[in-house]
Parts: C-alpha cells; structure tokens; sequence
C-alpha cells in the first residue's frame, strides 16, 4: 500500500515539474534557514553544560549603591570567595579568576596572549576542562605552575612534549604542569593558559570586599542549596560587623548575587570574560526561522489546492474503483511527505554551502561537523514530517472529500471558490516579507545614522597603540619618538579609549541643598588629548605642560592639586554656564581648578544619552597611546611608526587598531540584526514570489478558455494582463495595509533603546510597499502578459 | 437483481423544478445485457449512475441484490457497489502517473488483497485480454481501444456481478467500437450482468433489451 502511495508521488512529482521545483527548493530554503539558526541555538543553549558541575556552580555578582547611585557589577573583591567559604558550610570550593593579556616567552619566542588565567587552586575541581599530559587535582598546586592548552603545546613546544618546559610571563618563570585540550566554544571562560591566582600580585594577596577586579565562582555540595544560600548571603551582608567591615554607612549596602553558572550566559544582564548572548535573541532568530518556514509552507498548501483542480477526475476514479476516503488522504500525505524528505535532504547540502556566510552573519564558528549531531539530525527528521502533516493536511482533507461523481462532471474546480485560505496565507506571506522589508530598513538606517553621526570628536584616522610593560617608565621619550614619525600629525594617551569610557567615580558639591555627591563617569588622559581628538572646548583650555607643576607630589601629597576638564553635561549639572566653570574648584579626593570645558561627546554607546564626564590630567594610568595620522598616508605611517617601535619597544610586539573600528565593535550586536534581518527579508520576499509565481501559472492555465473569449470579443494584451494581475495584486496591497503599523509598531520599540535614533519617515513604508507591489505585479506578469500574446484559437480548441 | 420503483430525480433552479428521472421503473435479472438509449439531456447516464449509486435520486425504491438501496447511508452504499459493480467510461478515466498493470492491480489494493494473489489475478486479466506486452506502458503510449481495454480489464478485475458502461464507444472508432462491443457480448456469454448507455443502434443490438428515455422517462415499447 505504502509502495503504491510513493510510486504515486513520485510520478506526480515528475510530471510537475515546475511546481514540485518551486516547493522542494522553497521548503528547502526555509529548512535551511531553520537549520542554521537551530546550530546557532543548540549552540547557545549548551553554554558551560558541558561541565560535570554546572548544576552546583555559582557566578558570584555584586550590588551595591554609593553616593545614590546602584552599580551592578560581575566582578567582587578578594575576600567574598574565601569568606564565604568559611562562613557557609553548603559551599564546597571557590575560585577567584580574572584573563590578563600579556606577552609570553619561550626561549626566542616571543608572543602577545590575550587569554592568561589567573585562577585560584581549585579551578579544575570546579570546571571539567579535559586534561591530555598532568593531573587536574595538582595542576595548580604551586605558584610557579601553569597549565596550558594542545594549541598552545603545539605553539609554543612544536611536536617536544610540553610537560616540565619553562614559559616566562610578567617577569616570572613557570613550569609547564599539564596540557589540557582546548577550552570548548561554548565555555564562558575562555583561556590558553591558567597559573595561580595569587600570582597576579601583591594586591589580591590581601583579602578586601572592595577592588572588585575578579569573577568569582562558588562550587556548592548540592545544587539544591542555592537559593538557601543566596538567603543567608543576604542575611550575612546585612549584618552590623560584616557593614561596618566593609565601610558601608546609612542607606548605602552591598549585597550579592549567586546565578547558578548555566544561566549566566543567556540570561545574565553583567557580561563576564565575555559579551553574553540573550535569550531575547534566541526568540527573535527562532521566531525568524518560523516565519520563513511558514511562508515556504503556505507556498506548499496553495500550490497543491491550486493542482488540486486537475485532479479532482484522478481522486473521482480512485473512489470508484473502491478507495477509501482515508486511503485518498494518506495518498495525498505521502506525496507531501516525498516533498519534504528531498527538501530536507537539500536543506542540509544548502546548510552546509551557506554556513560561512552565516557564521559571519551569526559571529560564529560553526564547522560542516555540526550537522552530524544526532539531537539536529532527529529535529530535522521530526520537523519534515511535522511540515509535510501540516502543509499537506489541508490539500489532502479537501481532495479526499472529493465525491466519486465528479469523475463524469466537467469543470468542477475547488479552486473556483473562494479559497479564503489561499487568499489568506498569500496576505500572511506578503504581510510578513513588508513586515521584515521595512523593518531591515529601518535598522539599517539607524546603524548608518551611528556610524556617520557627529561624536563631537573626529573618531577617523586614529591609530590605537597598547602601553604595556615597561613602557610607562619610558613615556616621554616614546610620546616624542612617536610625534616626529612624518605622517603622525598629534600623539595622546589616556586610561580608556574615549569611544567607551566605563571608569566610574564620583565628586562632591556644595550648593544651596548642602553637600551631596555626582556620579560621573571619568578618564584620566595625556595632554594634547583635546587636540588629537579633535574635539571643541567652549570655555577655557586644555591641558598643558605647566599643569603638571600643580600636581606636586612632594611631602606625601600636601599641595597636589589636580587640573581637570569637565563636559558640558556636568557643567550644567553642578549649575555652571561653561565660562562660570573656569577656575572653580572640583572636590574629589584629589581637588583642583577646572582649566576648561569641552563640548559634549558620545562617550558610551549611542543607546545611552551623554552623561557628566570628568577629564583629569595624570598619565600614569596611561593604558594607550592614540596616534592622529595623515589619512592620505595611512600605510607608510604605519610602517615608519613600527619601525620606530621595534627599535624602542623590544619586549613587546607592534600590536596597534584603529579607534573607528573600535567604535564599530560596540555595535556588533546590532550589526548583526541587521545582517540577519536583511537576510529574512530577501528571503521572504523571494518566497513569497516564489509561490504567487507559481499560482499566477495555475490561474492562468485555468482561465485560458475565458482568456480566449475574451480575446475572441475583442479585449486588447493589456486589459488581459490587468485582469489576470488584479486579483494577486489586490492580495499584496490588502498585506501592505497590514503591516504597516506592525512594522511601525516594531521599528518604534526597537528604536526606543537608542538614546539617539532617526525619525521614522513615512517614505520608508511607502517605498517598501510599492517595492513589494512591483515585484508581485512582475512577478505575476510573467504569467499574465504571455497569456495575453497568446493566439485565442489555440486556448480555445483545447476544449 | 435490480428493481428501481418510481424514482424521481430533480434539480430546482429558482422556483422551476427540473427533473433529470420521472417515475421510472425498471428490473434487471441476472445474466441480462441492457442497453439504454435516449437523445442527449434525455437522463441516460442519470440512470446509470443511480444504479451505479454514484449519484442518489430524490424519491422512490432501488432494492440491489435484495438490499434496500434507498434506505442505506452513504457509506454501506459505497461499500456496497464497490462489492459488486465495475465501471467503465467514454473517457476511459485511466490514471495517467500509473502503468497498464498498476491501473489494473488499483481496485485489489484499495481492497487490500495480498500482493502475490494480486500478482495472479492481474495476471490472469492480462492474459485474457492479450494486452501482457503493454503491461508496463503508461495509458498516453496506448490507442483510444487499448486504453478502453484496460478500463475494462480494470473494471472486471474484481469480479463484479455488474458492469456499468457509460458510451464505452463514445470516444473511439468504428472498428475499435466493434471489438469492444464484441468483448462485452462475449463477457455476457460468460454470464455477467451488463448495463450500457449507448447512441448507437448497432451497439444496442448486441444487448439483450433496449430501454427508450425521453426527457428522463422511459418510453414503452
């Protein structure tokens, strides 16, 4: 029985070409998509899992609220993982942990490692990270021990066995104690080399709740035991001895929060080593996936209703020849099922054709591998036969009610009704490809709006260099050797780099309300930093030479006096007009005279608005130099500028970016909406036509013999093409009505999260609804004006 | 076999009443062949598909093989003429995505009879009606008489006790026609029930019996 239904199938697919064409290469696209963005969430699901542990291991953030102003942070001091390993008997084990990026010798080998983990002893008890040469339990049992990955083995060691090799870092010496295998892509901590904890220096060896530098993580007996922990945590941090310790006063607190390590990733707000993904993003791609799937879906369930007409003599004498309603049914299943079983087959060679571009889509990693996994494979299979039921159910229902009588009757159609079906899903395929078109737009005029908005400083051609070890001593000669490089127009250094400046402080002001605190965000920077920058003061100067003398360090600091810029914002904020500021007094720890004001800059993400910002003169938190280069000269700068690196700076390598594509990065994730989106929408849109084109053909053929009367009675090619697009393009235009305030609905929202964001303008959905209407009218015209040329003798002796 | 007592058969277009069947009478015994011939519109293949049970008729008796026809649903009836009645059509109505043998071997399938017995009984068919080398051609490579043939061997391929043919000729030539005509006197030799609709006398008179219809009543003779 099952051999006769997919004999059947196939030579019906065979025979339809065209149709069997536009729903296996149609489902097979909206397969595909699904399958990619189901590796992305598999992948994303799976975050840390993979450790033995995960249900009892806890990252430890902190809460607290200074001067008004509630931070939360993913990082704690010193003391909490030790402390709270002797005060709570449920917790097993802790680790303090935190990635440095340093230089790292062997030999004459010489290389800059952005993943150094300093991590406490018990790291490899709490994570299962899979060891190749030594053991886990003693692998960082003494200071001068460091474990390192098979990458770095094989980097550093070549094909020498690794164990016992000596690496140097930060001025010290360290034996390799074990190899483990490379830290997997779905790990939060991402390492090439751990050694102890205390090894970071004199600073962490001293317990302190304050100086939270480290991620802590907690390993406890039971996972059962977490939200019992978190209580007397609470309890504990509330307590008089541990506030008064910990120098927290009146309403201020500090408390913190244990996130069992599983949910870090996706549902964590505080990134750690690393950005974290966003459940919110799983939704969105997911709810992508479906959408496209249901358009390919709806493109299967209107074509076969379409066909249906044809047919209708076929299920006639199957029933007269005895079969069974149910029989007709499962015949109709089956050539569904045969559909989506070669589209699933080509969704997975398309997958994997399409998977670079989707990794540099995604910002993944993905290898053709994935595809192997059994969970996707068995999800692939479950999700065929769930389409081939759902969009075969309704085609098959109808034509297996079709009675044995319409065998003898001519020109019955159950298309000639008034298929509200079809209608309806052409209006949801064209409503969600406007919905999709319009939204992409508007994404992507807000990304062009940031990269070309006016920062308030010129964020072009300036070259990033890291200072590093013993560089700082060396800092004038280098800031000199730097500024005569030709082709180097201004030379500054500063902590942060000023696209994202996340330093937060605070400054006391007296008014009429009394004394009370600002907190602001602040960046201690080189002279000449206005100046390279390119940005505009308004009041007063910016920093020079002579300023330094006021930062007198002599008799322990009696007479320093700090000189600082202040922004706009803050002017305003403390009740200043900018030339009021000038040579007032700033209250800090370090007090000093303002010597000017600089009009406001972004100085964090375009989703925030600009906040008061205190600029203060002292280079010795100088974490890089910034080069203003001639943009017509980039490259030879940047050789002479390496040249003159190499001969001065011989322990580190020429590492250098640019500040724009710095400023680019903090808009990666909205980068990659934007790629997605764009995607999806091509993708709908094409699929969408896709199935009108496919249905403008059936319609066609179908009203050939009216087309031919019609003709016969004098209509001319173009009343004919009108009247065969009219009623798809009816459809289009009812969806285009639709989605307007849908995607103006979305658009809005989305664009509340930016501070500063474009208007939406009304052209956009104009523009995007007779875009959609264009290339349905074409689309079906294809059909409609050949119909039109066609000779009417010919269509009407088909009788 | 068969007793159709008063059957009417109607469509209402507005508030006209258009009958198709008036009050016809009609008993068929076993072994008879039947021709029923009649002007177009006349209700020829009506009849035929009321004892057909393909179509149903608005008043009257129908008793088939002492079932109570006009009293059974849908289903039963359905049941009932798979049992017992092959169709064969003007049009042939073969499956084209399906081979000569496969058309033949369908009704077994849907009657869910064993593969190798179906093997035997399509076999045997085959045989009978000399078309085994045309067994694996599909109907479009066949003529107009060898598609009718198989529509035949199909219709007679579960041994119906009645064969219904609506113009079986219709569509084919005059020597085609004769040969049909030819296989459905013979196949009434053997002993089966034939009821046929037909424009031609001469088809007619391979019958045993003419009925006249005229504006869907039966004419005496």
């Amino acid at each position: 029985m099952f051999k006769n239904y997919f004999k059947t199938a196939w030579r019906n697919l065979w025979k339809n070409k065209m149709y069997s064409g536009i729903n296996i290469f149609g489902l097979a696209v909206g397969l595909s998509a699904c399958l990619l963005i189901g590796i992305y969430i598999i992948h994303e699901l799976s975050y840390d899992k993979f450790n033995k542990n995960a249900a009892r291991v806890v990252r430890v953030t902190m809460e607290y609220e200074m001067a008004g102003t509630v931070n939360k942070i993913a990082t704690t001091g010193t003391k909490v993982g030790p402390q709270f390993k002797r005060t709570f008997p449920s917790i097993e084990e802790y680790v303090r942990t935190f990635i440095i990026h340093n230089v790292i010798k062997q030999g004459d080998k010489v290389f800059d490692e952005p993943r150094i983990l300093y991590a406490d002893e018990a790291f490899f008890k709490i994570f299962s990270f899979h060891f190749i040469e030594g053991n886990p339990a003693t692998a960082l049992d003494a200071r001068n021990k460091m474990v390192i990955t098979r990458s770095m083995a094989k980097k550093y060691f070549g094909d020498e066995d690794a164990l016992g090799k000596t690496l140097t870092t930060a001025g010290k010496d360290f034996t390799v104690s074990a190899v483990c295998e490379d830290v997997p892509k779905n790990s939060q901590i991402k390492f090439d080399f751990v050694t102890q904890f205390l090894n970071l220096g004199n600073g962490v060896n001293e317990e302190t709740w304050w100086t939270a530098n480290w991620i802590t993580y907690l390993l406890l007996h039971d996972d059962k035991n977490i939200s019992q922990l978190q209580q007397q945590v609470n309890d504990y941090m509330k307590s008089t001895p541990v506030r008064k310790e910990a120098g927290v006063e009146g309403n201020n607190y500090l408390s913190y929060h244990l996130e069992p390590l599983t949910r870090v990733h996706l549902y964590s707000s505080l990134p750690g080593f690393e950005p974290n993904g966003n459940i919110k993003n799983i939704y969105i791609f997911s709810l992508i996936a479906l959408l496209i799937l249901i358009i390919a879906c709806a493109n299967y369930t209107n074509l076969a209703t379409a066909q249906s007409s044809g047919r209708t003599a076929e299920i006639g004498m199957r029933k007269v020849m005895g079969s069974s309603r149910k029989q007709v049914f499962f015949q109709f299943i089956s050539e569904s099922l045969v559909i989506t079983l070669f589209a699933g087959t080509l969704s997975i060679i398309l997958s994997i054709i399409l998977l670079p571009y989707f990794n540099k889509i995604a910002g993944t990693q993905f290898s053709a591998l994935v595809f192997g996994q059994p969970l996707l494979i068995t999800t692939l299979i479950i999700f065929s036969l769930l389409i081939s039921f759902f969009a075969g159910f309704y085609p098959a229902l109808i034509l297996s009610g079709t009675k044995a009588i319409s065998v003898l009757k001519k020109g019955f159609a159950f298309t000639g009704g008034k298929n509200v079906l079809r209608k309806s899903l052409i209006v949801a395929q064209f409503s969600i490809s406007a919905i999709l078109i319009i939204f992409t737009i508007i994404i992507l005029q807000q990304m062009n709006f940031m990269k070309t908005k006016d920062l308030g400083y010129n964020k072009d051609h300036i070259v990033v260099l890291p200072i590093g070890g013993k560089m700082l001593n060396n800092f004038q000669n280098l800031k000199d050797a730097f500024t005569q490089v030709p082709g180097v127009e201004a030379v500054t250094a500063s902590y942060e780099t000023p696209e994202y400046v996340q330093w937060g402080d605070a400054i006391t002001v007296r008014d009429e309300k009394g004394k009370h605190d600002i907190s602001l965000h602040a960046m201690p920077v080189d002279l000449d930093f206005v100046k390279t920058m390119q940005m505009k003061l308004i009041a007063g100067r910016d920093f020079q030479k002579s300023d330094f003398g006021m930062m007198d360090t002599s008799n322990n600091y009696q007479n320093y006096r700090q000189p600082y810029l202040i922004n706009e914002t803050l002017a305003k904020k403390i009740g200043w007009t900018p030339e009021q500021a000038i040579g007032q007094t700033i209250e800090k720890a370090a007090t000093g005279p303002v010597v000017g004001v600089v009009k406001d800059f972004n100085f964090s993400s375009l989703h925030d608005p600009i906040g008061p910002l205190l600029i203060f003169l002292n280079r010795d938190f100088s974490r890089d130099f910034m080069l203003r280069i001639n943009g017509s000269d980039v490259q030879p700068t940047l050789n002479r500028l390496e040249m003159v690196w190499k001969q001065r700076v011989t322990d580190r390598p020429f590492n250098y970016h640019f500040l724009d594509d710095a400023y680019n990065k903090l808009y990666q994730a909205e980068q990659r909406s934007s790629a997605l989106f764009s995607v999806a929408a091509v993708i709908a849109i094409i699929l969408a036509c896709l199935g009108l084109f496919g249905l403008a053909a059936f319609t066609t053929v179908q009203r050939t013999k009216e087309i031919g009367i019609r003709k016969v009675l004098g209509a001319g090619a173009g009343s004919i093409t009108f009247l065969v697009s009219k009623n798809f393009l009816q459809l289009v235009v009812l969806a285009m009505i639709i989605s307007v305030p849908v995607a103006w609905l979305i658009s809005s929202k989305w664009l509340q999260d930016f501070a500063y964001r474009i208007n939406i303008s009304w052209w956009v959905f104009l523009a995007a609804g007779v875009a959609a209407i264009l290339i349905a009218f074409l689309t079906v015209s294809f059909h409609s004006i050949r119909a039109a040329i066609a000779n009417p003798v010919k269509s009407l002796r088909t009788e | 076999m068969i007793e159709l007592k008063g059957i009417y058969k109607w469509v209402n277009t507005g508030n006209h009443r258009t009958f198709l069947l008036k009050d016809v009478d009609l008993s068929v015994k076993e072994g008879e062949f039947i021709s029923i011939m009649g002007p177009s519109g006349s209700g020829k293949s009506t009849l035929l598909n009321v004892i057909g049970m393909l179509d149903a008729f608005d008043e009257g008796e129908y008793n088939f093989l002492h079932e109570s026809v006009h009293k059974l649903k849908e289903k039963q009836r359905s049941s009932l003429y798979k049992q017992y009645i092959g169709f064969v059509f003007q049009a042939y109505h073969l499956i084209d995505e399906l081979t000569v043998y496969e058309n033949i071997e369908t009704p077994l399938i849907y009657q869910n009879i064993k593969t190798s017995e179906r093997k035997a009984m399509v076999a045997d068919i085959l045989d009978r009606f000399q078309i085994v080398g045309k067994k694996d051609l599909f109907p479009t490579q066949l003529s107009g008489g060898q598609q009718q043939l198989v529509g035949i061997a199909r219709a007679l391929i579960a041994n119906p006790k009645l064969l219904l043919a609506d113009e079986p000729t219709g569509n084919l030539n005059s020597k085609q026609g004769e040969e049909i005509m030819r296989l459905f006197k013979q196949l009434n030799d053997e002993g089966m029930t034939i009821i046929q609709v037909t424009h031609s006398e001469k088809n007619a008179s391979y019958g045993s019996h003419i009925i006249n219809l005229l504006d869907g009543m039966i004419q005496d003779n």
